[in-house]
């Protein structure tokens, strides 16, 4: 049986004319020009990842994996990029590593994940993907990018759950970053380390348990140490959101801009080409990172709500198509996308409403970038290679 | 495999219903209020400005502070071109230049500012013509004040706007900016300067503030640290008062047991207050072109050959390395001593004098002698055990080290072993190539008065925050290993002086004065003259050194100027 998923297609093209249309309106002709040059590499990625035999993408899952950990340490080498080393720079276009590092990956983990009849929580079952996952976060964390690199976090849960690993292991499994992260403010590591205790208690023998916690509790004491050796900016981003106040002319400003744009977009907004903020120059990264404010403020409350119910569809459709396919590797990889453009929504548009720390995160689909588009693009293709074989 | 899907569709369905949660928070709850937000500019910084922290003497008395001032400012994001074009006429400054400062045009919508200490006159003209400036923001600003003027010119320095280049090595001044200069204001400005405050606030279509920013705290600003200096304030008048009749000098007088600077005066001087309007050229051009340079802090900036002042350390060393005993009489002065083919000259003829009667006397011939016998390195490192030859260390920019000859230097100078020792006779009456300043001569003497130990001289006693003590300068000792009766025929012979010898004019009925004259050779100028000197003799407390430039002879005019300076310090002085 072949047979398209119009549904999976439709919400992507719906996604990319509103992208285009978005950044027309928060830019300028010129960088809509230019995303269009990108369009054509995001449709090739997509008809590639959609035409070909699958089992020869799994075939060569070792050396997608391979050639992106050499170009992930090249980017450290020779990548540039705003204080990091993010990006090749090609001629005027910009090459992002760890774009492609988000689909290898998954390739990579999905195939050796399929193997595994029985998930528990032993060496022998998360050594190995936790050794796959792990080389490639650092390499990204050093460029540094902490934001992409979290990424792979939610991903990596979704797929070990889709395997059958049970959600409490999981949650043990991640407890040590969790715990690090709520670690950079007290106040948030406290309650989440006493719910996270409750349960563990709960569910565990007892001398497990405290092992756990120690080992939770020794990463979260570890995190004002890593916090002191962050680079300015990124300890900026995250002293914003714990304390928005102190940073009186840095990024929380952004964010109380971005808040006006959307706010004052109220339930039917501004129309087309009409709004106000991002006229005036108040938003930085108005095309890219912030072009959710620039949609909310013109389309309102519906406008912003008929995008999250594309974006929740087409995420929908992922898993359904996950769901449906025999191919346990297969579906494996659709998860595995799945979690990232849903974590790339979620955090992008939290961040923006203030309700997430400000991260250089993009929009999937609707902000200016040429490896975030192609990338995700190449993501649909597979799942629609996936839907079209699904027997 | 169901209830998977299931599951991941409920986390789906969760966080998209937090995200519309939020969206309806804001668009709809809060959304009248974001409107309005967005309607026209909305928010405005505004910039709490710092005072800077303020000086005062040793007593209290206030010697620097703030004052009320204007400022000009203009909002980037609310001003136009024809608002530009008339503040430019008002200002008489060019418009391409108000351009240039509006450059960086931040995010924020917050006041640049453009002009600092803006007159009565020029303010007035930009609130009558307020309708036609919009953008441009007049506001209340402290500056530096100077009560004083001249009198404090070479302790406390002066702020001036920041420099380029300043702002290049500090980023956290802006343009426009008042940065320390010199003195204390320099040396002490991350204690002096405050830091700035921000508030957010909401203003109205016609820029009239609504109300404070929910959203952002504001952040008050910090006060600069409050100064207590050592000096009192009333001797430094006293000082003034009495070497400002003079064309060039310096006076400076240390607490000997403490290294407390007390007062520290240097003529001519010139007022800091200038340096926060923009300076009008014939002004500056006055200061610039004065050859006694009023810029020059002559107390510790100038070496001086220490002339005679210098014989009671040649003395001392004499004695402690047993070249001569207190009471041994050298060949008798008559007026010339020869040494080799060359002759050299005492002021009088003097005839026999032991070591006392020579220091009483200031005579050459007796310390030419000494001369003959004492080697260059061996005096020059007596000299650095007593500070001489290197920076006291006082707190205050702009310091010179004098100069202290040694066998390095003078092979340097002339040639390895192309000088003899005929050097070190004019080295042993302090004329040629020794030079100190008037703080190292004051330390030097302070030193004697203590019998054998001396303290850095300083300036800052103590600073303050909001009343809590934050910095106290705790003296900070130096010994010297020397023989106490050598010390005391010297002491000895130093009050003689006063009492016989050429510092009478020093004299004083109620407190005895020691010390010691000095006439510093300046060829082809006229002689400088030196009086160092401590009191009370038996008790000593205080240290003073005077220089008058090209004066004459320091017994006739530096030494009264130290008699009544004493005087006035242990009568009429306010009690700490």
């Amino acid at each position: 049986m072949k047979k398209v998923d119009i549904t999976l297609l439709g919400t992507t093209c719906l996604l990319v004319i509103i992208g285009l249309l978005a950044i027309y309106s928060s830019a300028s002709s010129q960088y809509l020009f230019r995303q269009l040059i990108f369009l054509p590499v995001g449709i090739t990625g997509l008809l590639i990842a959609c035409f070909t035999p699958r089992r020869l993408i799994y075939g060569m899952a070792e050396i997608f994996y391979g050639l992106t950990l050499l170009l992930l340490v090249l980017v450290l080498i020779f990548g540039s990029g705003p204080g990091a080393h993010r990006w090749f720079a090609i001629g005027t276009f910009n090459f992002q590593p760890s774009e492609l590092a988000k689909i290898s990956t998954v390739i990579i983990l999905a195939k050796y994940l399929s193997y595994r009849r029985k998930m528990d929580f032993d060496f022998r079952t998360l050594a190995g993907p936790t050794a796959i996952v792990l080389p490639v976060v650092t390499l990204i964390l050093l460029e540094p990018d902490l934001s992409t690199s979290i990424s792979f976090l939610p991903m990596y849960a979704a797929m070990l759950y889709w395997q059958g690993l049970r959600p409490l292991y999981i949650l043990l499994l991640f407890m040590p970053v969790l715990s690090f992260i709520a670690g950079f403010s007290l106040y948030f590591w406290i309650p989440f380390f006493s719910i996270l205790s409750i349960i563990v208690f709960l569910r565990l023998r007892f001398f497990r348990a405290l092992a756990a916690i120690a080992t939770g509790s020794f990463f979260g004491l570890l995190s004002p140490v890593f916090l002191s050796l962050l680079k300015d900016y990124q300890r900026a981003r995250i002293k914003s959101f714990f304390a928005p106040w102190l940073d009186p002319h840095g990024i929380g400003w952004n964010i109380i801009q971005s808040q006006i744009a959307i706010g004052s977009g109220r339930l039917f907004g501004k129309g087309y080409l009409n709004g106000s903020q991002k006229r005036l120059g108040f938003l930085p990264n108005r095309h890219t990172d912030f072009i959710f404010s620039c949609i909310a403020e013109e389309f309102g409350l519906i406008g912003s709500v008929v995008l999250l119910i594309i974006f929740g569809l087409l995420i929908y459709r992922l898993l359904l198509i996950a769901y449906r396919t025999r191919d346990q590797n297969g579906a494996l990889i659709t998860v595995g996308f799945a979690a990232i453009i849903g974590y790339h929504v979620f955090v992008n548009i939290g961040m923006l409403l203030g309700i997430l720390p400000v991260t250089g995160i993009t929009l999937p689909l609707i902000s200016y970038g040429g490896s975030s588009l192609a990338a995700t693009m190449t993501m649909i293709g597979f799942a629609l290679n996936v839907a079209m074989n699904s027997e | 495999m169901k209830d998977r899907l299931k599951r991941l569709c409920f986390i789906l369905i969760t966080l998209l219903l937090i995200l519309g949660a939020r969206l309806i928070q804001l668009q709809i709850i809060q959304g009248k209020r974001y409107a309005r937000l967005s309607d026209r500019n909305r928010i405005r910084k505004i910039v709490l400005p710092a005072p800077r922290g303020r000086i005062f003497d040793r007593n209290g008395i206030l010697l620097a502070d703030t004052r009320p001032t204007w400022t000009v400012a203009i909002i980037p994001t609310e001003t136009n071109d024809s608002a530009l074009a008339l503040l430019s006429i008002l200002l008489n400054r060019p418009q391409n230049e108000l351009l240039r400062r509006l450059q960086p045009v931040s995010e924020v919508p917050a006041p640049i500012d453009i002009l600092r200490n803006a007159s009565f006159d020029v303010i007035a003209k930009i609130e009558e013509n307020n309708f036609r400036l919009p953008g441009v923001l007049v506001r209340v600003d402290h500056i530096r004040n100077y009560p004083f003027r001249n009198l404090y010119s070479h302790v406390i320095g002066y702020v001036g706007e920041i420099t380029e280049e300043e702002l290049s090595r500090d980023s956290s001044y802006r343009l426009l900016d008042y940065i320390g200069k010199t003195g204390i204001e320099a040396r002490y400005e991350r204690f002096l300067r405050g830091r700035d405050g921000y508030k957010y606030v909401e203003v109205d279509a016609r820029g009239r503030e609504i109300g404070p920013l929910p959203e952002k705290r504001p952040e008050p600003y910090i006060p600069g640290k409050d100064i207590y200096l050592t000096i009192d304030h009333n001797l430094q008048q006293a000082a003034y008062d009495l070497i400002s009749k003079y064309e060039r000098a310096a006076v400076v007088a240390i607490a000997i047991n403490t290294g407390e600077i007390l007062c520290l005066v240097s003529y001519p001087d010139f007022d800091p207050n200038i340096f926060l309007a923009p300076l009008n050229p014939s002004q500056w051009n006055t200061l610039i072109s004065n050859k006694s340079k009023p810029f020059y802090n002559r107390a510790i900036s100038s070496a001086y050959p220490p002339g005679s002042t210098f014989k009671p350390l040649v003395a001392l060393l004499a004695l402690e390395k047993q070249l001569i005993t207190p009471h041994a009489q050298l060949l008798p002065c008559n007026g010339t001593f020869q040494y080799g083919n060359r002759k050299f000259k005492c002021w009088s003829a003097h005839g026999r004098l032991n070591i006392i009667g020579a220091i009483e006397q200031s005579c050459n011939v007796f310390f030419y002698q000494l001369g003959t016998k004492i080697r260059v390195d061996t005096l020059a490192e007596f000299c650095h055990q007593f500070g001489l030859g290197k920076n006291t260390g006082i707190d205050i920019p702009g310091e010179n080290a004098g100069n202290i000859p040694d066998r390095d230097f003078l092979n340097r100078r002339y040639g390895k072993n192309q000088w003899t020792q005929g050097f070190m006779l004019n080295y042993c009456i302090g004329q040629g190539e020794v030079l100190v300043t008037a703080l190292q001569l004051t330390q030097l003497y302070s030193c004697f008065a203590n019998g054998g130990f001396y303290f850095r001289p300083y300036l800052v006693a103590k600073i303050e925050s909001a009343g809590q003590i934050i910095l106290i300068n705790k003296p900070q000792r130096f010994e010297v290993k020397i023989n106490q009766t050598n010390l005391d025929w010297i002491k000895n012979a130093l009050t003689r002086v006063v009492e016989y010898g050429t510092g009478q004019a020093a004299q004083l009925q109620e407190i005895t004065i020691a010390g010691k004259t000095g006439t510093a050779q300046n060829p082809p100028n006229p002689d400088h003259a030196w009086f160092v000197g401590y009191a009370p003799a038996d008790n000593p407390e205080i240290a003073i050194a005077v220089i008058i430039e090209n004066a004459g002879h320091g017994g006739t005019v530096a030494a009264p100027i130290v008699g009544e300076l004493v005087r006035y310090y242990f009568t009429k002085r306010t009690l700490p």
